[in-house]
């Protein structure tokens, strides 16, 4: 059994490169999440602009993670919430991981080499979510804290919400820039001359050609 | 007595909510072989929490993922079958009383492509592909959604002449161009040969097919076998973040062409997600899986 460690938020630039690639973590307090691809160019672009996200993302944790939510009244509940696959931001994200001084990324399925730069040079992790973790991951939801850009559809909007003990989420890339994605996708081109080899060989002596 | 409207309607609808909430038994039955033969911590508690968010999934009628694809329906068409009413319309109309009535409802992630503006209809909204089986009084129908962590990585190339070795370097290459995004352990679908259209539909229909069916040519089933311990050999594991299940099942169909042949791969994530029903003439309705 793995070792869980459960992280308070907002978490400190020592924190966060206290943690290692291969960690499993949950987070407790508030996150930022938002699936939109316009969203993020958004965020970017206001960056260069020099104009203020609509909220203070300094030090906060923003996940590639969208989510279904309802208004009641004056209230936005959250119905649930899951990851999207990040390395669809990786022109993005680069810029925004040092612009907006976030400690988290995450998602699902890494992030680039310019990224886990970004992340060494500025103290943040990468956290993987379970794909299709949509019914336990929301479990974790407690309140919806801001919505912004509301004229977007639900997953596209960023949402800050309340989590307790939102996980099991994996460090896929750490504040040393260790990368679980670029290390697996390394090894697994490396091993791939010998798994071609091993094919050929079982071609050749296989059950169909026996 | 003729298959009605309202009848493809509801059984429709029906099979793209339980896509949405039910893993199939024969993709539960491989999660748990590879819990049980997972050794590296965070791989084997990544598969725990598949397995259990599965179960959570199923017993509240939750969606096990926020995205609900697009639905395709594959519908095959037995002969001596007759109905009463449209069959498309069917089909679009059951899509829309799954959109108006869900509980929780369905986020947008139906796309027209030209303007990439988000909604719940569109052109050709539902996918539906038809065949024809000869001589059967039933209709099968499988239901399958699509949606972008695994739709995303599917590929087509067209080879002059290639060999065995060519075929299956090529799959391989598909798979780790996929590497951690499609949300492994995957199920992976490979068809070969034809023409250009007729490779993507194999492939497609190859990853459908049930678990633990190897193809009837024992030369493909071969490159089944060969091709699923490949793929488990690149290491990706559950998610991505490593470890000894990258897929599930490997399924390869072929058809005779020309000497240019298109190799077409696709993918199913970890939640395998697919549901086929028959509705005989008579109106019975069995879900097969």
């Amino acid at each position: 059994m793995v070792e869980t460690l459960n992280i308070e938020l907002p978490a400190d630039e020592d924190r966060v490169r206290s943690l290692r690639a291969g960690d499993l973590v949950t987070l407790t307090g508030e996150i930022v999440i938002s699936a939109g691809l316009p969203t993020y160019r958004r965020l970017l672009s206001q960056l260069r602009h020099g104009i203020e996200p609509p909220l203070d993302l300094h030090g906060k944790a923003l996940f590639h993670v969208g989510s279904q939510s309802e208004q009641v009244g004056d209230e936005h509940r959250l119905l649930y919430l899951n990851p999207t696959t990040s390395t669809r931001f990786d022109a993005e994200m680069p810029e925004l991981i040092r612009g907006l001084g976030i400690r988290f990324a995450g998602g699902k399925g890494g992030l680039g080499d310019e990224s886990v730069a970004a992340m060494r040079d500025t103290g943040c992790v990468y956290l993987s979510f379970l794909g299709g973790g949509c019914t336990l991951l929301s479990e974790a939801i407690r309140r919806v804290t801001g919505v912004f850009w509301t004229e977007m559809v639900s997953h596209y909007r960023l949402v800050q919400v309340e989590v307790e003990r939102l996980g099991p989420l994996t460090v896929g890339i750490d504040a040393h820039g260790e990368s679980i994605y670029r290390n697996l996708r390394e090894r697994a081109g490396a091993r791939l001359p010998a798994i071609l080899e091993k094919l050929s060989r079982e071609r050749a002596t296989g059950r169909s050609t026996s | 007595m003729p298959i009605s409207y309202q009848l493809l309607k509801s059984v429709t609808s029906r099979m793209y909510l339980r896509s949405l909430r039910a893993v199939p038994a024969d993709a539960k039955k491989a999660l748990a072989a590879a819990q049980a033969r997972e050794t590296d911590g965070v791989a084997r508690t990544t598969l725990d929490l598949m397995v259990a968010n599965a179960r959570a999934a199923e017993e509240r009628g939750h969606f096990l993922c926020s995205d609900s694809g697009v639905p395709t329906y594959i519908v095959r068409i037995g002969t001596k079958v007759t109905f009463d009413g449209d069959v498309k319309r069917a089909i679009r109309d059951g899509f829309a009383e799954v959109v108006a009535t869900s509980d929780p409802p369905l986020l947008k992630h139906v796309t027209n492509p030209l303007t990439n503006e988000r909604g719940y209809a569109g052109k050709d909204m539902p996918i539906v592909t038809f065949d024809v089986l000869d001589g059967a009084d039933y209709v099968e129908i499988i239901c399958s959604p699509k949606a972008l962590g695994s739709g995303r990585w599917a590929a087509l190339e067209i080879f002059t002449f290639p060999s065995l070795a060519e075929i299956e370097e090529y799959v391989l290459k598909v798979v780790l161009r996929a590497g951690s995004q499609a949300c492994p352990p995957l199920v992976v679908g490979v068809g070969i040969g034809g023409t250009f259209d007729y490779a993507t539909k194999l492939a497609k229909e190859s990853v459908v097919r049930p678990m633990g069916q190897s193809h009837p040519d024992p030369v493909v089933a071969d490159m089944e076998r060969r091709l699923l311990a490949a793929v488990n050999e690149t290491g990706f594991g559950p998610m991505g973040t490593g470890g000894a299940t990258t897929a599930m099942a490997v399924h390869v169909d072929y058809a005779a062409g020309h000497g240019f042949t298109p190799v077409a791969v696709c993918f199913n994530c970890w939640i395998d997600r697919r549901t086929r029903v028959r509705i005989s003439d008579d109106g019975t309705v069995s879900e097969t899986e």
